[in-house]
């Protein structure tokens, strides 16, 4: 058997209005070459400017994985020939990082890791090409997108880990809103490097490279299918070539792109353009406190501080939206695990079917507290809860409103409930036989009761009194 | 040095050279590798940072996030000499 | 009749003389002079009336050396790669001329891609000197520096990686400066190496050029390496006195024990400015430098100019621009381009910054040129803490004929010949101005200051200057026919 030892660099899309280096406009969209300047284009005697933006995004990262953050900002040149890079070169930090030693903690199957983080460092996205039958198009409108390029240590040891990490990391873009990082829109891509070794092996085996593999589950196929590759190699007494592979998705096989000999020298040096910029440590500290609670935390302290299960605690964290309209409920005293059972069962249902998000219904963290704690008080039932939640949903109206109208708070007053218990006993005088005799009708009255008043009766102290009236 | 490694160079440089080029290249470079050589004469050098701006730059700010200049796409295609649907068209880029 | 900007102003101002006239006047001498010898790319026929604006520039012709981006007019740093390219946007110099109502009348030749001290390797053909149509004018702002020596401009925007206004300005005699590093924006220049790049200009006197300089200078949001405003006034700095300002010259700079005949002449030549210098109260002083040190300066220029050159022109791949080359992959098509659109020489110096920049050379050849770099500006800024300036011959002769300076690499060569580097080096400013005439061919001296003290250089070279006779000469001057 085989350690699988797995690298990751992830490139990840920053949010900005305008793009790294350029005054064009950074936004997805379907028109070509519609946010483009002079400055994408690398045309002759174009200047690079830095956004603030796009350094403020990714110091942020750099601070929510844990990194260290340098002195002063630098930049260097990545040159190589291809035609989505009009430049011939990309703007890159290869020297000093904007973030240097830092890590990400997973949890995979209940047990948590720290995954460490090589570096994280700010660069630009190249053009995008359009493939034909026989020609390409080019789309500048992602050149110089700011891209947060993010390489972990070799030490993710399997395809879940490596998925966990990934999404992971994508939650802290989430979190900290650096990024829309959806991999449907390629805001989001991976390179996965790929090892085996022998348990008692001090070194690394001989890794291969996997480049741009767009979403998580492919990232997971790919690295099952090369560990497989290698084994098989392994096994039979070969030697892992050391290469840049691709993975196809629909065949579900790697196959070789380069080999080392022609790896590209990037020829890296200092851009002379880009001044180096004093980070002012103020500032970062500033955006160490601009950096909320990430899912990690929270997921702890839910399950550990407010036992609630894993299953719901995950749902809840995987949108921040969604967690922070959970803690505002908690905040507004609501029971923890109540709130959370109403959160992820009816309200995300509810979500889901109507495709909103949790910033789009009108259901207030206030009026889902209202609601829970109308049905903990006995006001209503869990039933009815159900019933004004909808209306609450559509009408906005707070939950107190909605029970008005609806005259449906229950009926908690014993004298009004021993008056129906009697009536309903008065017309079941033979029923009251067999209860005495040991049949099983108590049920049965409690569903006259209910059918009486609606099902507005509360259920506890309605059996309590019909109990004492048939035991008399 | 040889002329093979030249040839590699220049390739890499999306080039080529003719023949007589070459051997012009060739002499130049041990010309030039002599010269540089020179730069190996100072003492201890290598404890020198490596310059790269001619004075140090203060005061270098940030631009703010705006959005101010783009290109319409006549301005884009203007001196590209093969468009289609208004983007530049090339041969089929083989990965 | 050459007039300089200052004598056209006043005709301006005192409605002598209209600006379309003086427009006309430069473009019909441009057209005359440019089968012989070339200075053009572009000549514009038509004349644009900006209206009457209130700067010293408003009305004046002038020229922009071809590597400056102009929207809708071809620019094509006279490479055949670019010999079809019309940029859609405008170099931050050339819309501050605009704005100040100056009247583009051509772009100037120069050595392709700016690489290149001759003025001999355009895709257009050579620039010959106005003072000897036998002898090169230099480069690589050849054609800026010819149209002024003509007279067919007052004024011509030049680009100085490492020598490429100054040098072209002593064999041209003309004016020729370069300013501080980061003092003009370079959003817009075709970069060469950009650590060194910087714009400047020609004039034929020391007054035009702080006319222009007033106008060219300031910061710019689009480019970080410029400075923030120095708010000086060029021209009102002119008039002080220079009384106890210390310069100093390079000895081993001026080493002449092989008693070099032309470098006698030459250093005859400076031992006058000297005295000039002498007598307006300016003390000069003979300093000493590492001889190893100063022959290091030109593998220094060339390891870091064809290393940033190589990056810098990668996007001359002929597909989004320029002319597009044959193939059926992209990769054919783009070395197709490239193999067509670059000369010889070009390609030599790709393929020597390439094997510079490769990591396994870049320490000793790349990172190794970057540390002389800072030993040497390191020692000048230390003697400049004594020193106001440096005070140099230009060149260490006059122009060579065609043939006798080759732009492939020199075994031999002289320190003198490569000094004014130091000045893109430090960034510091630097100007040649003519100090006379030997064999018939003007020679120039330069003075290079401080960083930032862009004035005090322009104060030295103006009070020099009027200490002789060389202002506001004009090559063919008694030229009856234009």
């Amino acid at each position: 058997m085989y350690k699988t030892v797995i690298g990751l660099e992830v490139h990840c899309e920053l949010k900005s209005n305008s793009k790294n280096f350029s005054s064009a406009k950074n936004s997805y969209s379907t028109i070509p070459n519609s946010n483009v300047s002079v400055v994408d284009l690398g045309y002759p005697g174009i200047l690079p400017v830095i956004n603030k933006e796009a350094v403020k995004n990714s110091i942020k990262m750099a601070l929510a994985m844990n990194c260290d953050i340098p002195d002063y900002l630098t930049f260097e040149r990545k040159n190589y020939f291809y035609p989505d890079l009009p430049k011939g070169y990309q703007i890159t930090q290869f020297k000093n990082p904007i973030g240097t030693n830092g890590y990400v903690m997973i949890n995979v199957g209940g047990k948590e890791k720290k995954i460490l983080i090589h570096d994280t460092h700010l660069e630009e996205d190249t053009a995008s090409l359009d493939h034909y039958n026989t020609y390409s198009l080019i789309d500048y409108n992602r050149c110089g997108v700011p891209l947060l390029e993010t390489v972990t240590e070799p030490c993710i040891n399997s395809a879940d880990e490596a998925v966990a990490f990934l999404e992971g990391l994508r939650s802290i873009f989430l979190y900290c809103d650096t990024s829309y990082a959806r991999s449907d829109r390629g805001q989001i891509r991976c390179d996965v490097n790929v090892s085996l070794m022998k348990e008692e092996d001090t070194e690394l085996g001989t890794k291969v490279e996997m480049k741009n593999i767009n979403s998580f589950s492919s990232v997971k196929e790919a690295i099952i299918c090369e560990v497989k590759r290698q084994t098989e190699i392994l096994n039979s007494g070969g030697k892992v070539l050391q290469e840049t592979r691709r993975f196809d998705e629909s065949k579900g096989i790697t196959y070789s792109m380069r080999s080392k000999e022609d790896a590209i020298d990037y020829k890296y040096f200092t851009d002379p353009n880009l001044p180096p910029i004093k980070l002012d440590k103020k500032w970062i500290s500033e955006l160490k406190e601009s950096i909320p609670k990430l899912h990690n935390e929270r997921f702890r302290t839910y399950t550990k501080d407010y036992s609630i299960n894993e299953k719901d605690a995950y749902t809840i964290v995987r949108d921040k939206k969604i967690s922070d309209y959970y803690e505002e409920c908690i905040k507004l005293k609501g029971d923890p695990i109540l709130v959370s059972n109403w959160l992820t069962g009816s309200v995300i249902g509810y979500l889901n079917k109507m495709s909103l998000t949790i910033e789009q219904i009108k259901l207030t963290p206030q009026m889902l507290v209202e609601l829970i704690n109308l049905i903990s008080s006995g006001k209503i039932s869990s039933k009815q809860g159900k019933t004004v939640l909808e209306r609450t949903l559509e009408t906005g109206k707070s939950p107190l409103i909605i029970v008005d109208e609806l005259g449906i708070s229950q009926i908690d007053n014993e004298e009004e409930i021993r008056k129906i218990v009697l009536e309903v006993i008065s017309e079941n005088e033979s029923l009251v036989i067999d209860y005495k005799n040991g049949k099983r009708v108590f049920d049965y009255f409690i569903g006259q009761i209910m059918k009486k008043t609606k099902g507005r009766v509360n259920p506890s102290l309605a059996s309590k009194i019909l109990k004492e009236e048939l035991e008399k | 040095m040889s002329k093979d490694i030249l040839k590699m160079l220049a390739n890499k440089m999306m080039f080529t050279m003719n023949e007589d080029e070459y051997d012009t290249l060739l002499e130049e470079f041990n010309i030039i590798l002599k010269q540089m050589d020179l730069i190996g004469n100072i003492p201890n050098i290598e404890k020198i940072e490596p310059m790269t701006f001619p004075f140090p730059l203060e005061n270098v700010s940030f631009r703010e996030d705006c959005v101010v200049d783009e290109l319409g796409v006549d301005d884009i295609l203007l001196n590209s000499e093969d468009n289609l649907y208004n983007q530049v068209r090339l041969p089929k880029v083989v990965e | 009749m050459a007039l300089s900007i200052k004598e056209m102003r006043n005709k301006l101002d005192n409605d002598e003389i209209k600006s379309e006239n003086l427009f006309e006047e430069s473009v019909k001498k441009a057209n005359y002079y440019q089968k012989e010898y070339n200075s053009f790319v572009t000549i514009v026929s038509d004349y644009k009336d900006y209206g009457q604006r209130e700067t010293l520039l408003s009305g004046i012709p002038y020229a922009l050396k071809d590597n400056i981006s102009t929207k809708g007019i071809l620019t094509t740093a006279s490479s055949n790669i670019l010999k079809n390219y019309v940029p859609v946007y405008d170099a931050t110099i050339y819309k501050k001329l605009k704005e100040s109502g100056a009247i583009l009348v051509g772009k100037t030749v120069l050595d392709e891609l700016a690489m290149g001290g001759t003025g001999t390797t355009g895709h257009t053909g050579i620039v010959r000197n106005p003072w000897n149509k036998e002898r090169l004018i230099g480069g690589s702002s050849a054609g800026s520096a010819a149209a002024v020596a003509l007279g067919i401009v007052p004024f011509a925007i030049g680009s100085d990686t490492g020598d490429s206004i100054r040098k072209p300005a002593a064999y041209g005699g003309v004016v020729g400066f370069k300013p501080t590093y980061g003092r003009i924006s370079r959003y817009g220049l075709f970069a060469f190496a950009s650590s060194l790049d910087h714009l400047g200009v020609f004039t034929r006197n020391v007054y035009d050029c702080a006319m222009v300089m007033n106008i060219i200078k300031g910061h710019d949001d689009n480019d970080m390496t410029s400075l923030p405003d120095d708010g000086k006034d060029y021209i009102a700095s002119l008039e002080r006195s220079v009384k106890g300002k210390k310069l100093f010259y390079i000895k081993e700079a001026l080493d002449n024990s092989n008693k070099d005949l032309e470098l006698g002449k030459i250093l005859n030549n400076f031992e006058k400015v000297k005295e000039k210098c002498k007598k307006l109260g300016i003390e000069v002083f003979e300093e000493s430098i590492d001889k190893d040190l100063l022959l290091a300066l030109y593998p220094t220029y060339m390891s870091i100019s064809c290393a940033e050159a190589t990056s810098n022109d990668a996007n001359l791949t002929g597909i989004h621009f320029g002319v597009r080359g044959e193939g059926n992959t992209p990769e054919e098509i783009i070395k197709d381009a490239r193999t067509k659109g670059f000369s010889e020489l070009i390609k030599r110096r790709f393929v020597l910054g390439s094997y510079i920049l490769q990591k396994e050379n870049q320490e000793k050849l790349f990172l190794n040129a970057c540390r002389i770099r800072r030993i040497i500006v390191d020692k000048i800024n230390k003697l400049f803490e004594k020193y106001d300036g440096i005070i140099m011959p230009a060149a260490a002769g006059i122009a060579p004929k065609f043939g006798e300076s080759s732009d492939k690499l020199s075994d031999k060569y002289l320190i003198l010949d490569n000094h004014l580097v130091i000045g893109n080096f430090g960034g510091y400013p630097s100007i040649t101005i003519p100090s006379g005439f030997i064999d018939e061919m003007p020679v120039g001296v330069n003075i290079t200051g401080r960083i930032c003290e862009d004035d005090v250089v322009l104060n030295i070279a103006y009070q020099v200057e009027k200490s002789m006779e060389y202002a506001n000469q004009v090559a063919l001057g008694d030229d009856k026919n234009v």
